[in-house]
């Protein structure tokens, strides 16, 4: 933690996550002064739970990806009362990116234009075009391993390798070719080899926990270094409570809590949000002031409207043979693009992806896993049933296009704070009619696919509630100020030194994983702000 | 000596120790063939003390539910008494059985037992077999395009 300077910073950045990281070294070669402020901690690769061999129990306690589980002082709390889906995230440096999977595909072109495409929603006020080459740029960045190829993208060169399928991805690429479905391995934030002086990954397992190799992609490990070498402040244990503002309109610093618990301000020139989709409208809705009563820069109103999730489905199969399930990287597979366009027949519009993952937990997670279903009993039978099952199961997750409405919301909850005394976010969010028979169809299809590639049973649902890694929508950009919070470049309409680059300015939602749009996204605004500097707010 | 001492390293007096070592073994005894060991032949109470001290709190809660026979029963015997307690206490009995589990799962002998490395993931590892992308000939020769 740094005390607060008594001049200006050029430009401070609150997040410091995965868009926060691509935003600082991105503008670092600016030579100004960039602060960026973290509420959390750096985390120790030495404490992840796969040094331990408790790890399992760690997992799902003390490392939980509920920060209402996880609890620690660095978290905020979450009101998930109204919500079938509740939040999921990290609190620290690398934000969701020390937790997270991994899987990193991009959103397609046509996701950028839905209401072009399809009549729905609204098209995005850029397109993939605009972010090809910052896609590329971060996949340098971050290490990305994959496949060249993929017939349902544009051409794209992973600049590592796939990382291996596995048995369990051999037995289900079998299942798709059965049925003619499209499958590729996935893109994922993971190195297959010797990269940039970190070593390959070595199929830990569960990538969720924090890598102990290294070998996975957190920005702590790849922009926040270049970030600190080429002059980025980075100041931890500073919880940004509201943005001030100026007679003139303009953001003029930040309000925050050190460490201590004590209240500082700090003043900025520029004022860069990277706390994402849950994160960015709370402490917006938290500025408020006469000029801005219901909230910073939100004169459109739609600050904290339009959340979306990706509701996600998940099916198992059992296999009899041996498939290797616990071994690593659970979350990175391969993916089917099969039904991620808009097919009307199908009753939805707009598609999902699936997910293929490694299938299952260790062996704790898969005794009480059995415990659970009554698949595998305690006492006489017990191992039989466990033998039948550990690494014996192969995973589809349902990766569902959630579209934008109003009614979703993040609010500011009316009793429950933070350990500072901040307002935590209420979500308030119901799984629409379209949703809901996206990931009908996905459950049905995943059963048939397992079906296809030898699974003598399948069990499925959705959707999965703690589950809610991927926050979206809630300071949309467009062209139009009466429908948007920020313009094309992440500049807000209202106050024109606030710029927005995390997932809240998703217009929609795609149907994968976002983190390499956000990530992009926020490469593309910086580069358009470093080429516009001389006038930034005109 | 006196058998109900507790003393400063052992949690649980003899009596209390028999009735628990007949839980866990009725919990997960061992298998049939002999290739996995019953929970019973594992130091579950030293497991407790290293990983979940608090667990121990409730441990003489649990095992008051069990008569002092209890422990010379049958396996059959014992697992219907257990059955019976874990249908009147089930949150007590499911975070008795993630603790045995855990203990359990965590044991050199049975993590070899069930063909995986033992100890901690990290720096061990694993190994993944590479597959085979031939696989995605037929994905290659699709007419399958993105849409513009």
């Amino acid at each position: 933690m740094a005390e607060p300077s008594s001049e200006p910073v050029d430009v401070l950045i609150i997040g410091a996550g995965a868009s926060g990281a691509a935003m600082a070294w991105s503008l670092a070669d600016t030579r100004m002064r960039i602060v960026c402020m973290e509420q959390g901690d750096w985390t120790s690769p030495g404490e992840y739970p796969t040094n331990y061999p408790d790890w399992e129990q760690r997992l799902a306690g003390e490392h939980s990806s509920d920060p209402n589980v996880r609890g620690l002082v660095t978290d905020y709390p979450i009101n998930n009362d109204e919500s079938p889906i509740s939040v999921v995230n990290f609190n620290g440096v690398g934000g969701g990116t020390i937790l997270y999977a991994a899987h990193f595909p991009r959103l397609h072109p046509s996701d950028f234009r839905v209401r072009s495409l399809d009549g729905v929603a609204d098209d995005w006020p850029l397109g993939y075009e605009h972010l090809e080459p910052y896609f590329a740029e971060n996949d340098r960045m971050m290490g990305v391993s994959g496949l060249s190829g993929d017939p349902t993208y544009p051409a794209k060169q992973p600049p590592l390798p796939p990382l291996p399928l596995g048995l369990t991805g051999e037995a289900m690429a079998q299942g798709f070719n059965k049925l003619g479905w499209h499958w590729w391995p996935s893109d994922s934030a993971i190195v297959s080899r010797l990269y940039e002086g970190r070593d390959q990954c070595k199929n830990l397992g569960p990538c969720t926990s924090g890598c102990a190799q290294g070998a996975k992609s957190s920005v702590d490990i790849t922009y926040w270094p270049a970030a600190q070498r080429s002059g980025v402040e980075l100041w931890t244990r500073c919880r940004v409570r509201e943005i001030t503002l100026n007679d003139n309109g303009m953001a003029d610093g930040v309000i925050y809590y050190d460490a201590d618990g004590n209240e500082q301000h700090q003043r900025a020139e520029v004022i860069v949000m990277a706390c994402n989709g849950v994160g960015t409208p709370r402490i917006l809705l938290n500025s408020t002031s006469s000029q801005f009563p219901d909230g910073l820069a939100n004169r459109s109103g739609m600050v904290g409207k339009n959340l979306m999730f990706h509701p996600i489905g998940f099916v198992q199969g059992l296999f009899e043979e041996r498939l290797d399930s616990h071994k690593g990287p659970q979350g990175c597979s391969f993916l089917s693009n099969e039904f991620y366009e808009t097919d009307e027949s199908r009753g939805f519009v707009r598609g999902y992806m699936m997910q293929v993952t490694r299938g299952g937990g260790g062996p704790w997670g898969t005794a009480m896993q059995g415990a659970m279903t009554g698949s595998i009993p305690w006492g006489p039978g017990h191992h039989e049933a466990f033998k039948r099952r550990f690494d014996h199961t192969a995973s589809i997750g349902i990766l569902c296009e959630d579209l934008p409405e109003e009614h979703n919301t993040v609010t500011l909850d009316p009793e429950l704070v933070d350990s500072d005394g901040i307002p935590a976010p209420k979500i308030s969010y119901r799984l629409s009619e379209n949703s809901q028979r996206m990931l009908d169809h996905g459950v049905a299809r995943a059963t048939d696919v397992m079906n296809a590639a030898g699974a003598i049973e399948v069990v499925g649902g959705g959707p999965a509630r703690a589950a809610g890694w991927h926050l979206l929508g809630t300071a949309r950009m467009g062209n139009d100020p009466e429908r948007s919070v920020v313009n094309s470049w992440g500049r807000s309409h209202d106050v024109k030194n606030l710029f927005i680059v995390d997932g809240s300015i998703f217009v929609t939602s795609g149907g994968v994983n976002p983190t390499s749009t956000i990530q992009a996204l926020a490469l593309y605004i910086a580069d358009t702000m470093k080429k516009n500097l001389a006038n930034l707010f005109d | 000596m006196n058998d109900k001492l507790i003393t400063s390293d052992q949690p649980l007096s003899p009596d209390q120790q028999s009735i628990l070592a007949a839980i866990i073994d009725t919990i997960v005894p061992a298998s049939d063939d002999g290739a996995m060991p019953s929970a019973t032949e594992l130091n579950f109470i030293g497991y407790l003390q290293q990983f979940s001290p608090e667990s121990l709190t409730d441990m003489p809660e649990i095992l008051a539910a069990f008569d002092d026979g209890f422990a010379n029963q049958e396996l059959m015997a014992r697992y219907d008494s257990v059955k019976v307690y874990s249908e009147a206490q089930p949150t007590l009995f499911l975070q008795l059985l993630a603790q045995v589990y855990a203990c359990y799962y965590q044991d050199a002998r049975v993590q070899e037992a069930i063909g995986i490395g033992t100890g901690a993931p990290f720096p061990r590892g694993n190994t993944v077999e590479p597959g085979d992308l031939s696989l995605l000939d037929p994905v290659m020769q699709s007419d399958i395009t993105w849409r513009r």
